[in-house]
């Protein structure tokens, strides 16, 4: 048996166009698919700039300066590459959008901008009023659509909105002293002038924040693991006198059928399992598609998609009276197939999934590729693994199904016919 | 054992009855391979040879009847008997992604756990079909008749004691043919049991020690070659080239000619087509001299001249009416 595992798994490495469905394909779909959305998250992602800080007098005169450059920034007089990067969170979960290169007088702040070891730079008036320059290069990457993807511009706006805020609060602070000194002694006002108001709040709602293009991606996984189901179809057919020369050879040796069976499940189990972990990887490392931090849990899911995929296989293999062209090509169209009703193929497939959900939940029970496909999104989105193990649960009945019914089909079968 | 090895059966059919539907494919089949022998299973396609082969090795059900194979009753889970039977199917049974070596040890594994002996038997099966110095390629790479030679290696790695050979010689050029059929004569000579399929029936006459006629799921004729030839009514078949049958150059004698031939006691049959005569004689007797006395003192020139004693296929032709091939 162990020998007819190692061969199975020797045979099936050694078939290219199967290699390349199973392993390329994928890789190439999520390629695609990471050409297609990729630009869309990026352009929601900040980026910190590398401003140089004009510290002259003017800014030494108001302290107010320094400390606003010191909340934004992610570290005072850190030199910068030259190039924006992405903005990172500190400890208490503020982004940061400069990196700070002090200097001491414009004239120095513009051979910074010349030179590239800056994009912009902030200064002071005499009267106390911050000012933002910015070099031509950032101004024109801002506005040109085709070599960014919008983060740029939208990052400047909210460095242009945070100088302009606090030359309105210095402004009122300024008047209101000039005014009514007395008003400043009341406290709620002290501190209102100081905060920035928020209209909206970000509230964490679920396990990890929720990304629209990780649908497709675990789609994607899902119509793989089906796609694997061929693995085991080959498989069972190398064993059946039925369905192949190599069948009457098999079947005449003196080993058991349900090993030679059950070598072709476990080789086929393994190279779904392969097959899937490397599309995950692929999609979590390349693509930049969360797993929500449990990446055990996920290569367990890609395991149990596997098992599934094989049993669905061994059963489509055992079907009687059925060609092997036949049962390949019944494994392509019920991947391909099934995989519209996950919301692979773009925001139709994705409404008429998320349909079926909530019309006919037990369609969307019963569609392994569904089911597949939210055994990643439960582990993304769910605090609890009870979403998880329920997806499991379905996944490996649905396994049993297929597997009593092809050990039906197949156990100490003789022939009527060859 | 108290069987004397040369007449204790390797496979005894009792009675078989297999139908496929309303077709009856054996109709109470017989037969009986003694251990150690060649046996040539001839028959016409659909004339139920590969069915009565799928029954012995337990591939098909039947509806009736007894298989027993070195004695005992054979079935699916029949795995010591299994151990000891090699099969060489008509179409090519090995994978195409493994090496030729890679693929008679696979083979070889299902009979033989053991790694080193596999090993050496391996090397014997490649040496025994002439594969060493390809031992290395992948089937797509090699001849039609290396293909069926390493098709043959993987049946008999394991060094079974009765090895069914399903047309092994089909679309193999006339020099791995030869070697084919050296080899199986080899492995008899060594003491396994073959039986024999095979369109050819000159290869059949070549190798079997004895040949079962079969059609329509039937038992016709058993024997040896020269007793199967002995059982039919047709012996010496003679042809002679002549243009003037008769004496005469425009034909005239021509029909007088055939009627004297046809009137001699021990011809079957006398045909001419203007340019050769057929004589078709009677089995059992030596008629070349009279037929050559008659076409002498009628003036006939004789051009070319042969005699043939019958073929397996002029038993067939007469047993079931029909060439093989048909």
């Amino acid at each position: 048996m162990l020998q007819t595992l190692l061969i199975t798994l020797k045979l099936h490495f050694r078939q290219k166009i199967q290699l390349f469905w199973l392993f390329a394909f994928p890789i190439i779909l999520a390629t695609m698919f990471n050409g297609m959305f990729g630009n869309i998250s990026e352009s929601y992602k900040l980026h910190t700039f590398d401003m140089a800080v004009i510290e002259n007098a003017n800014w030494k005169a108001n302290p107010g300066l320094q400390t606003l450059v010191d909340g934004i920034s992610t570290g005072k007089g850190s030199s910068g590459s030259g190039m924006e990067g992405r903005v990172t969170d500190d400890d208490d979960g503020m982004p940061k959008l400069i990196n700070v290169v002090s200097t001491t007088s414009r004239a120095s702040a513009d051979r910074l901008l010349a030179d590239g070891k800056a994009q912009g730079y902030l200064y002071a008036d005499s009267d106390g009023r911050l000012h933002m320059a910015v070099s031509e290069s950032t101004q024109s990457n801002a506005t040109d659509v085709m070599a960014n993807s919008g983060s740029l511009g939208i990052s400047l706006t909210m460095l242009n909105n945070i100088v302009d805020l606090y030359n309105r609060n210095d402004m009122a602070v300024a008047d209101i002293l000039a005014t009514n000194p007395t008003a400043m002694m009341d406290r709620r006002l002290a501190s209102s002038i100081g905060a920035s108001s928020g209209y909206t709040k970000e509230v964490k709602l679920t396990n990890f924040k929720p990304d629209g293009t990780a649908r497709y991606y675990y789609a994607l996984l899902g119509m793989t693991a089906l796609m694997a189901m061929s693995f085991a179809v080959n498989a069972v057919t190398m064993a059946q006198a039925n369905l192949s020369a190599l069948g009457i050879r098999r079947s005449v040796a003196p080993l058991a059928k349900w090993k030679q069976l059950a070598a072709g499940f476990l080789a086929s189990w393994f190279c779904s399992f392969l097959s899937l972990a490397v599309a995950m990887l692929y999609i979590h490392f390349i693509c930049g598609i969360s797993l929500g931090g449990r990446e055990w849990a996920a290569f367990g899911s890609c395991a149990a998609a596997a098992f599934s995929a094989s049993a669905f296989g061994t059963f489509i293999g055992a079907l009687p009276k059925m060609p092997t062209g036949a049962k390949h090509g019944l494994c392509t169209t019920i991947s391909c197939v099934l995989s519209i009703f996950s919301g692979l193929y773009g925001s139709f497939a994705m409404d008429l999934s998320d349909m079926i959900a909530r019309r006919a939940p037990l369609l969307s029970l019963m569609n392994p590729a569904q089911q597949i496909t939210n055994l990643f999104y439960d582990i993304l989105y769910y605090d609890s693994f009870a979403p998880l193990f329920r997806t499991l649960g379905t996944l490996l009945a649905m396994s049993a199904i297929c597997l009593t019914a092809a050990v039906a089909f197949l156990r100490r079968q003789r022939y009527e016919y060859l | 054992m108290n069987e004397d090895h040369s007449t204790a059966s390797a496979v005894k059919v009792s009675h078989l009855v297999k139908r496929y539907g309303d077709m009856l494919a054996l109709d109470y089949f017989d037969l009986d391979v003694r251990q150690g022998e060649i046996f040539g299973l001839l028959g016409p396609n659909g004339s139920g040879k590969t069915t009565a082969i799928n029954c012995i090795l337990a591939l098909l059900t039947f509806d009736a009847g007894t298989v027993r194979v070195f004695g005992e009753p054979i079935g699916p889970t029949s795995y010591a008997l299994k151990r000891r039977i090699g099969i060489v199917p008509q179409n090519i049974a090995v994978f195409n992604e493994l090496t030729v070596e890679e693929n008679i040890d696979y083979f070889c594994s299902l009979y033989v756990a053991d790694k080193v002996r596999r090993h050496t038997l391996v090397n014997e099966a490649l040496d025994f079909v002439g594969l060493r110095d390809y031992r290395g390629f992948r089937p797509s790479k090699l001849s039609g008749g290396l293909l069926r030679r390493l098709n043959i290696a993987c049946g008999i790695a394991h060094r079974p004691d009765l090895i069914f050979f399903d047309e092994p010689t089909v679309a193999v050029d006339p020099q791995s043919r030869n070697a084919i059929l050296e080899g199986i004569k080899q492995l008899s000579r060594e003491g396994a049991t073959v039986i024999y399929t095979s369109h050819y029936m000159e290869e059949v006459e070549q190798i079997c020690d004895r040949i079962l006629i079969m059609d329509h799921g039937r038992h016709l004729a058993l024997g040896t070659a020269d007793e199967l030839k002995a059982m039919i009514d047709t012996g010496e078949r003679i042809s002679v080239e002549t243009a003037n049958l008769g004496g005469a150059a425009d034909g005239s004698n021509t029909a007088a000619m055939l009627k004297r031939l046809r009137d001699l006691p021990f011809v079957l049959e006398a045909v001419y087509d203007g340019r050769e005569l057929t004589v078709r004689c009677r089995n059992g007797e030596h008629n070349l001299i009279d037929v050559l006395n008659i076409l002498e003192s009628s003036g006939t020139n004789i051009g070319h001249l042969t005699s043939r004693q019958p073929t397996l296929n002029d038993v067939f032709l007469e047993l079931t009416g029909t060439a093989l091939r048909d």
